[in-house]
C-alpha cells in the first residue's frame, strides 16, 4: 500500500503520521489512540465521529485524512484544560446529559462549534447545531439543557475563525 | 474502502485539477466535501483530486446576478448576503436543509450537482434561477444550462470534466415571488419531494413568467414546462394555482421506494407546488 | 423527610467524567498486539442450503489467519437469547450451519490482519447455494405447504416445527365467552406492528484473546456477561472456568445486547487463530444481522357494560420471531401478561402463535412485547370510550388496576412457564393520570373542537401502561463489598450498566446503607472473574434485583462496621449509626469515629477484612406505571403528524437518582415516538432489508423532539430497595397509542397500524372524508 506523510496539529500537539492516501480521518485518529472519536455509522449520519477541523465541526468518517494536512484538529480528548473541564463538559455532568456516553464526544464538540460562533444561542439554534448527532439514550432533552446552561456561563474559550477567504457577504 | 487509492492530490488551480483529471486514466476522482463520494465508496478510484484548494470557493456578484464557485459549501451559501438576496434566498434556504452542520460545513454546490441525485436540494432552486454551469476539461471551458448539464452529466463528454462554477443571472425586476418547499420524514432528511418556484406578475396581477421545478420525482430534478406555459399570461389567483398544482402531477414520473410511494410523491407534488405558488403570490403582492 | 443523604439525590454519574472527556472506556477503545479483524459472510438468500463451500482461496490470501464454516465447528443447538438457564427460547441456532435462514445469516467467518483483507477474503469464499422457497410474510408461515424453516432434527424446544411455529401460548382466567355474553357492548379490532431496530449508537462489538493461561477472554458490549459465558462454553464446548467475560462501558443496549451475538464466533476465530480477534457489526449489519422488535398482528376484543365497566378482554396475537426463536415466547407472553391486567376485567384470554419466517431475527427490546400490546389495547379502549360517549380519562379512572389488586394472569404466564401472581403493593397510576392530564391541558383541549378550516388540525390523546421490575422467581443477583484502608468501599456487582446509569444507582444504594458519601464507593461491574453472579441487565431488573442485592450486602457490611465501632467507641451497636463517613453514637454523649480510623483499626489492629456479599431475588415483579398524554397536529394535506407536546408521568417507586430517572423517561419516549411515527426496518419481498442505514431508517433527532413534560410520581414499593421499582421500560409503551388516539381526536380517523406513516394517514383521511371531518359528527363522539 502506498503511504504519504501527514502533518497535522491534534489537540495543540504537532504530529507527523504516515497514512494511506485513501485513509479516512476517523480511522487514522482511532489508530493513533484518539478513542474519543467514535465509530457509529461511517456514513455521516450519526455524528459520533465529530471532530473540529480548524474550528469547524466535521464528520471524521467522511473526511479523507489527507485533507487535514496543515490543519488543527480538536478531539474530545483535547477539550479540557488539564483537570479543568470545559463548561460544556461540566454542564453535561450536572444535567445528566450523558447516558451511555457514546454520542457524548460528538455532542460536546458540536456544541463547542456552536458556542464558539454564537455564545448565546436560542434553544432552536442549539437543536439545529446538534442535529447531526444522533443519540439513542437521552431523548435529547438534557443535552439541550446542558448546552444552554453552559452558554450562560462566562465564556472563557478561545474563539476560532471559520470564515474562509473569498466569500462575498 | 479506499485502500487502493494510490495518491491524493491537492491542486492549487483549476488548470492543475483539470490536468490531473485528464491524466487519471478514468480512475481519478474529484473530491470536494466528500459527503457523497465517501458514502458511495467507489472501489475503482486510484487517485483523489481535492479541489477545495483550487480557488473554487467563492461567491461573486456578477452583473446583478452571481457566480458561485463549485467548491463553495452549503454553510457559505446559507450565510452569504449575496445568496440570501438572490431569488428570494431560495438557494440559501435549500442549502440550509442539506443535512447537519457537519455535512453543510463541507458539502459543496459542485458536489451536489455533479453527484446527480434526483433529490439533490440545490438543483430545483438553481433550475428556477435559470442557472448556467461552467465546466472545464483538457479542451477548455464550456457553459451549459443546468438542465442540460444534468442530462449529460454521466456521458463521456462530461465525465472527465470539472465543474468550475454556477452562475445565476440577474433577478428580474419587481413583483417577483420565490419559494422553496421540501418535504422530509424528519427535520433532517433527504427530500421525499422538493419544489422550487419563481414568478413575476405585472401591475394587473397577470403572470409574466413562471418557473416550477420539482425534485425526487423523476430521474433528475425537472422543470414543469407545460405547467409554466399554462401559467404565463394568467391572472395569479387561487384557481390558477390549483390548476398548476394539478398540472405538475402529470409532468412528474415518481417511483416508489422506502421513502414514499409513487402515488404519495405525486400527490405531494400537488401540495408543495400549491404551497410554493401561494408563497410566490404573497411575495409578489397578490392577494388570493 | 426521609433523612436520606444519597438515595433520592441528583448526584453526578459516577462514570461521567470519563465519558465527557473521551477516556478509552468502551470495548473498542483498546489496541492489542497482533489483533485480527473478524468478519462474517452474510447469506444473500433468505432461505438456502449450502451445497458446496470452498474456502481454499480465502485461506490462501496473505494476511488471513482463520476461515471457518460449519464443517470446522461443533454443532450444538442453542439459543442466542441471554436468558437464565434453562432458557425458555428454542434451541434452534448453530454456530455455523449448512443451511441459512435469513438474509444476513452466517455462512462463514474469517479472521485477517485488516478489515480490508477480511472483506477481500469473504469475497474469495465460493459458495453454491440451493435456494429454497422462503417464507417472508408471517401470515403465510403456518399455511399448508409453506417451506419448513427448521427442518433439522436436532433443534429442540420448538413448538411445532413442521408448521413453523416456534412457540404457542394460551391462557385464560374466568371465561371470556361468559364475559362477552354479559357485556352490553363488544368491540373487536385488528392491529399491526412492525420491525423496530434498537440502533444503539455503539453497534455490537466483541474482542477476544487468549490470556497467558490459555483462557479465553471475551471483552464485549453485552447486557448479559454471565449468560454469555455459560452459552459460549456450551457452544464452543470448553469449560466455563476457562472463559473470562469482561463488559466495559456499553454504548447502549436496549435489549439488543441481551443476546450472545458475536461472542461465540469471535471466540471460535480466536481459538482457531490463537490471536486476538475483534469483531464488530457495521451499522448496516447491525440493522439486519442483530435483533429487532417482534412484528405482530393483534386481534383485540373487549366487552364492557353500558357504564363503561370492562368485563372481558381477549387478545389473539400472531407474531414472528424471524429465522430463530430468540425470546420468542417470553416477549410474546409479556404482550398478554403485562398488558391485559391493566384492566380489572374478571375474564381474560390470551392466545399467541409465534412463527418463524425467513426474516431478520427478533429479540428482546425495551418494552419486551408491551409496546405492541398496549398499542392495541389502549387504542381499542379509546375507541370504546368514545363510542360510549365517555371521556377516555374517565374510562381509565374507572377501570385500571389498583393498589391491593392481584393480577392473576401473571400467575399463569411466567418466563416461559407458569408464573407467580402479581400483587400491586404500590400504585401511583391515578396520580400519574391526573398530573399528565393537567400538563397537557386535557380538560380544555378535549372539549375544544379543533378549528375547522385550516389544514392543520390538533388533538389530544392518552394511554396508560405498566411493566414489571425483574422476572418474578427467575431473576437474581449478587453483590460483594469490602472496605479499604481509607474508609472507602469496593463494590463488586455482576450487574451490567447498559448506559442507563446502573453503576451510579447501585453505588448510591451502597453509600446510603453504609452512611458514606458517594465518592467512597468504587464500583466494578460486569466482569465474570471479579464480580459475583448477576443474570444481567434486562426485564427492568437492575435497580430492584441487583439493587436489592447491594442493599443486603451493604447491610451486612454495615453490621460489621458497627461492631468494630462498638468496640472503638465502647457503645452498644444499637446505639450507633453511620452517616457522612463516620460512625457515631446516637445517645447524648455524641462520640464518633471516622470510617478511615475504623478501617485502619479493623485491618491492622483486629486483623480482619470488613467484607461481605449477598444474593437477592424476588417472587413478585412490582409494576411501574405510566400515563402518556400527547397533543398532535395533523397536516391534512401531507398526512404528516407533528407531536407538539408529550407528557409522560411515571411511577417508578422511589427514584434513587431522579435526574437519571427522568433521563430514562426522556430516552424511552424518544424511542417510543420513533416507534410510533418514523422507524421501521423494511424488507423487500425476498427478505432483503431496504433501509439498513440512518439515512432511511428514521430515528428522532434533536429537532424532531416535541416539548416533553416528564413527571415522576414516587411511591414506596415494599419489595424494592429504598422503595424503588423500575423506570426504563414502561415509558416506551405509551407514545404510539396516545398519538393514535390524539390523531383520532384531531381528524376522526383510527390508525391501527404502526408506524403511523404520512401516506397512511392521508389515505385514511381521503377514505373517511368528508363525513368524519364534519364538525357535528365529531362533536357527537
Ligand atoms: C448524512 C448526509 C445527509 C445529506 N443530506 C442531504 C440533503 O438533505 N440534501 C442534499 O441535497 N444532499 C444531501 N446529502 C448529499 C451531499 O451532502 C450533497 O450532495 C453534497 O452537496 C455533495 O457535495 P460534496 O462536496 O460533499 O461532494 P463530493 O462527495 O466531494 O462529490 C460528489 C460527486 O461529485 C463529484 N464532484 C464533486 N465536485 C465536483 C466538481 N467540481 N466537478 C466535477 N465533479 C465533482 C465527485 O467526484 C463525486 O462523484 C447528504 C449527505 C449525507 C452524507
Ligand atoms: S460515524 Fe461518522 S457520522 Fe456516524
Ligand atoms: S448517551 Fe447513549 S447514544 Fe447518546
Amino acid at each position: 500500500m502506498k503511504t504519504m506523510e501527514l502533518r497535522v496539529t491534534v489537540n495543540g500537539q504537532p504530529r507527523k503520521w504516515s497514512i494511506g492516501p485513501g485513509d479516512l480521518l476517523l480511522d487514522v485518529l482511532r489508530r493513533e489512540g484518539f478513542f474519543g472519536v467514535k465509530r457509529g455509522c461511517e456514513k455521516g449520519e450519526c455524528g459520533s465521529c465529530t471532530v473540529l477541523v480548524d474550528g469547524r465541526a466535521v464528520n471524521s468518517c467522511l473526511m479523507f485524512a489527507a485533507k487535514v494536512q496543515g490543519c488543527e484538529v480538536l478531539t474530545i480528548e483535547g477539550l479540557a484544560d488539564g483537570d479543568r473541564l470545559d463548561p460544556i463538559q461540566g454542564a453535561f455532568l450536572d444535567h445528566g446529559a450523558a447516558q451511555c456516553g457514546f454520542c457524548t464526544p460528538g455532542m460536546i464538540l458540536a456544541a463547542k462549534w456552536l458556542l464558539d460562533k454564537n455564545p448565546h444561542p436560542s434553544e432552536d439554534e442549539v437543536r439545529e447545531a446538534m442535529a447531526g448527532v444522533l443519540c439513542r439514550c437521552t431523548g435529547y432533552i438534557k443535552p439541550v439543557e446542558a448546552v444552554l446552561a453552559a452558554a450562560k456561563q462566562p465564556a472563557k474559550r478561545a474563539t476560532r475563525k471559520r470564515e474562509p477567504a473569498g466569500v462575498a457577504r | 474502502m479506499f485502500e487502493r487509492v494510490e495518491v491524493f492530490y491537492r491542486p492549487a488551480s483549476v488548470r492543475e485539477a483539470v490536468r490531473l483529471l485528464a491524466g487519471g486514466k478514468g480512475r481519478a476522482r474529484i473530491v470536494a466535501g466528500g459527503t457523497d463520494l465517501v458514502v458511495d465508496g467507489d472501489p475503482t478510484a486510484r487517485a483523489l483530486i481535492d479541489i477545495t484548494h483550487s480557488g473554487l470557493a467563492y461567491i461573486r456578484k456578477q452583473g446583478g446576478g452571481c457566480a458561485i464557485g463549485a467548491a463553495t459549501t452549503m454553510a457559505e451559501l446559507e450565510e452569504s448576503r449575496t445568496i440570501l438576496a438572490l431569488g428570494g434566498g431560495i438557494l440559501a434556504r435549500a442549502a440550509a436543509t442539506c443535512g447537519s452542520i457537519q455535512i453543510r460545513g463541507v458539502a459543496t454546490v459542485g458536489g451536489n450537482l455533479a453527484n446527480g441525485s434526483p433529490a439533490a436540494d440545490l438543483v430545483t432552486p438553481l433550475l428556477v434561477l435559470d442557472a448556467v454551469v461552467v465546466v472545464a476539461d483538457a479542451k477548455g471551458r464550456r457553459k451549459l444550462p443546468i438542465a442540460e448539464y444534468l442530462a449529460a452529466r454521466g456521458t463521456k463528454g462530461l465525465r472527465q470534466s470539472l465543474l468550475v462554477e454556477v452562475t445565476a443571472p440577474r433577478p428580474l425586476g419587481r413583483r417577483c415571488g420565490w419559494s422553496f418547499q421540501k418535504l422530509g420524514r424528519t427535520a433532517l432528511d433527504i427530500s421525499v419531494v422538493n419544489v422550487a418556484a419563481g414568478l413575476q406578475v405585472d401591475g394587473a396581477g397577470r403572470i409574466q413568467w413562471a418557473r416550477v421545478a420539482l425534485g425526487a420525482v423523476a430521474p433528475t430534478a425537472i422543470r414543469a414546462g407545460a405547467t409554466e406555459e399554462n401559467l404565463q399570461g394568467r391572472t395569479l389567483d387561487a384557481e390558477a394555482i390549483a390548476q398548476a398544482a394539478e398540472g405538475v402531477m402529470r409532468e412528474v414520473s415518481p417511483i416508489s421506494d422506502v421513502r414514499a410511494s409513487a402515488a404519495y410523491r405525486r400527490e405531494m407534488c400537488r401540495v408543495l407546488t400549491r404551497r410554493a405558488l401561494e408563497e410566490c403570490a404573497a411575495q409578489a403582492g397578490c392577494a388570493l | 423527610m426521609t433523612g436520606r443523604k444519597v438515595v433520592g439525590v441528583n448526584v453526578r454519574k459516577v462514570e461521567g467524567h470519563k465519558l465527557v472527556t473521551g477516556a478509552p472506556a468502551f470495548t473498542d477503545d483498546i489496541e492489542m498486539q497482533g489483533m485480527l479483524y473478524g468478519k462474517i459472510l452474510p447469506s444473500p438468500h433468505a432461505h438456502a442450503r449450502i451445497k458446496r463451500i470452498d474456502t481454499r482461496k480465502a485461506k490462501a490470501l496473505a494476511g488471513v489467519h482463520a476461515v471457518l464454516t460449519y464443517k470446522d465447528v461443533p454443532r450444538v443447538p442453542h439459543t442466542t437469547a441471554g436468558q437464565a438457564w434453562p432458557e425458555p427460547s428454542p434451541y434452534d441456532t448453530y454456530l455455523l450451519d449448512s443451511k441459512v435462514r435469513f438474509v444476513g445469516d452466517r455462512v462463514a467467518a474469517v479472521a485477517a490482519e485488516s478489515r480490508a483483507i477480511a472483506e477481500k477474503a469473504l469475497r474469495l469464499i465460493e459458495v453454491d447455494y440451493e435456494v429454497l422457497p422462503a417464507v417472508i410474510d408471517m401470515e403465510l408461515a403456518m399455511a399448508p405447504g409453506a417451506a419448513v424453516i427448521h427442518d433439522e432434527p436436532d433443534s429442540t424446544k420448538i413448538y411445532d416445527r413442521s408448521h413453523n411455529i416456534a412457540g404457542y401460548i394460551l391462557r385464560e382466567i374466568g371465561s371470556v365467552e361468559q364475559g362477552f355474553r354479559e357485556s352490553d357492548f363488544v368491540v373487536e379490532r385488528e392491529f399491526r406492528t412492525h420491525r423496530q431496530q434498537h440502533t444503539p449508537l455503539e453497534p455490537h462489538i466483541t474482542i477476544c484473546w487468549l490470556d497467558p493461561n490459555g483462557r479465553l477472554v471475551i471483552r464485549t458490549s453485552s447486557q448479559v456477561p454471565y449468560h454469555t459465558r455459560r452459552q459460549v462454553g456450551q457452544i464452543l464446548q470448553i469449560p466455563v472456568s476457562s472463559i473470562h467475560v469482561i463488559k466495559p462501558r456499553m454504548g447502549g443496549g436496549f435489549g439488543g445486547k441481551q443476546e450472545m451475538l458475536l461472542e461465540d464466533i469471535c471466540g471460535a476465530l480466536t481459538l482457531a487463530s490463537r490471536r486476538p480477534v475483534k469483531m464488530e457489526f457495521t451499522r448496516e449489519e447491525e440493522f439486519y444481522m442483530a435483533r429487532s422488535r417482534h412484528p405482530q398482528r393483534l386481534r383485540m376484543k373487549m366487552g364492557v357494560k353500558r357504564d363503561g365497566t370492562v368485563l372481558a378482554s381477549q387478545l389473539t396475537v400472531l407474531a414472528t420471531t424471524g429465522a430463530y426463536g430468540s425470546h420468542s415466547t417470553t416477549v410474546q407472553g409479556n404482550t398478554g401478561s403485562k398488558v391485559l391486567p391493566l384492566y380489572r376485567a374478571p375474564h381474560m384470554r390470551f392466545e399467541c402463535h409465534v412463527v418463524y419466517t425467513n426474516a431478520p431475527v427478533a429479540g428482546a427490546f425495551r418494552g419486551y412485547g408491551c409496546p405492541q400490546g398496549f398499542f392495541a389495547q389502549e387504542t381499542l379502549v379509546d375507541e370504546i370510550a368514545c363510542e360510549l360517549g365517555m371521556d377516555p380519562l374517565d374510562f381509565h379512572r374507572m377501570n385500571v388496576i389498583r393498589l391491593g389488586d392481584t393480577d392473576l394472569l401473571s400467575a399463569q404466564l411466567g418466563e416461559g412457564k407458569e408464573g407467580l401472581p402479581r400483587v400491586v403493593r404500590s400504585c401511583g397510576l391515578p396520580q400519574c393520570m391526573e398530573s399528565a392530564a393537567r400538563a397537557i391541558g386535557w380538560a380544555q383541549k378535549r372539549k375544544k373542537f379543533p378549528s375547522g378550516h385550516s389544514h392543520l388540525r390538533r388533538g389530544v390523546g392518552m394511554a396508560c401502561t405498566m411493566q414489571g421490575s425483574g422476572i418474578a422467581g427467575v431473576d437474581w443477583a449478587s453483590a460483594f463489598l469490602k472496605m479499604n484502608e481509607d474508609g472507602s468501599f469496593y463494590l463488586q456487582v455482576g450487574a451490567s450498566d447498559v448506559g442507563a446509569g446502573a453503576d451510579t444507582v447501585l453505588s448510591q444504594i451502597a453509600a446510603e446503607t453504609l452512611g458514606v458519601t458517594l465518592d467512597k464507593v468504587i464500583i466494578t461491574s460486569g466482569d465474570t472473574d471479579i464480580t459475583p453472579f448477576d443474570v444481567g441487565a434486562y426485564a427492568s431488573s437492575t435497580t430492584i434485583i441487583s439493587g436489592g442485592a447491594v442493599k443486603k450486602a451493604a447491610g451486612k457490611v454495615r453490621a460489621q462496621v458497627l461492631e468494630v465501632a462498638s468496640r472503638m467507641l465502647d457503645a452498644p451497636v444499637d446505639q450507633l449509626d453511620c452517616a457522612n463517613n463516620e460512625v457515631f453514637t446516637t445517645c447524648a454523649c455524641r462520640k464518633a469515629v471516622s470510617m478511615t480510623d475504623l478501617a485502619m483499626q479493623a485491618m491492622y489492629k483486629e486483623k480482619f477484612q470488613i467484607m461481605d456479599g449477598a444474593s437477592h431475588f424476588n417472587t413478585d415483579s412490582p409494576p411501574p406505571f405510566c400515563a402518556t398524554f400527547a397533543e398532535v397536529e395533523v397536516d391534512t394535506e401531507t398526512g404528516q403528524v407533528h407531536v407538539l407536546h408529550l407528557a409522560s408521568a411515571v411511577d417508578p417507586g422511589t427514584a434513587i437518582n431522579p435526574m437519571q430517572a427522568e433521563g430514562q423517561v426522556e430516552g424511552a419516549v424518544a424511542q417510543g415516538l420513533g416507534y410510533a411515527l418514523t422507524e421501521e426496518l423494511v424488507l423487500d419481498a425476498d427478505g432483503r432489508p431496504l433501509n439498513p442505514n440512518f439515512l432511511d431508517y428514521k430515528m428522532f433527532g434533536f429537532q424532531d423532539m416535541p416539548k416533553l413534560t416528564t413527571i415522576l410520581i414516587e411511591t414506596d414499593e415494599p419489595l424494592g430497595p429504598y422503595g424503588a421499582k423500575s423506570i426504563s421500560e414502561v415509558p416506551i409503551n405509551g407514545p404510539a397509542p396516545a398519538i393514535a388516539n390524539a390523531i383520532f381526536h384531531a381528524v376522526g380517523i383510527r390508525i391501527r397500524k404502526l408506524p403511523i406513516r404520512p401516506e397512511d394517514v392521508l389515505r385514511a383521511l381521503h377514505a373517511e372524508r368528508p363525513a368524519n371531518l364534519d364538525e357535528e359528527a365529531m362533536f357527537a363522539l
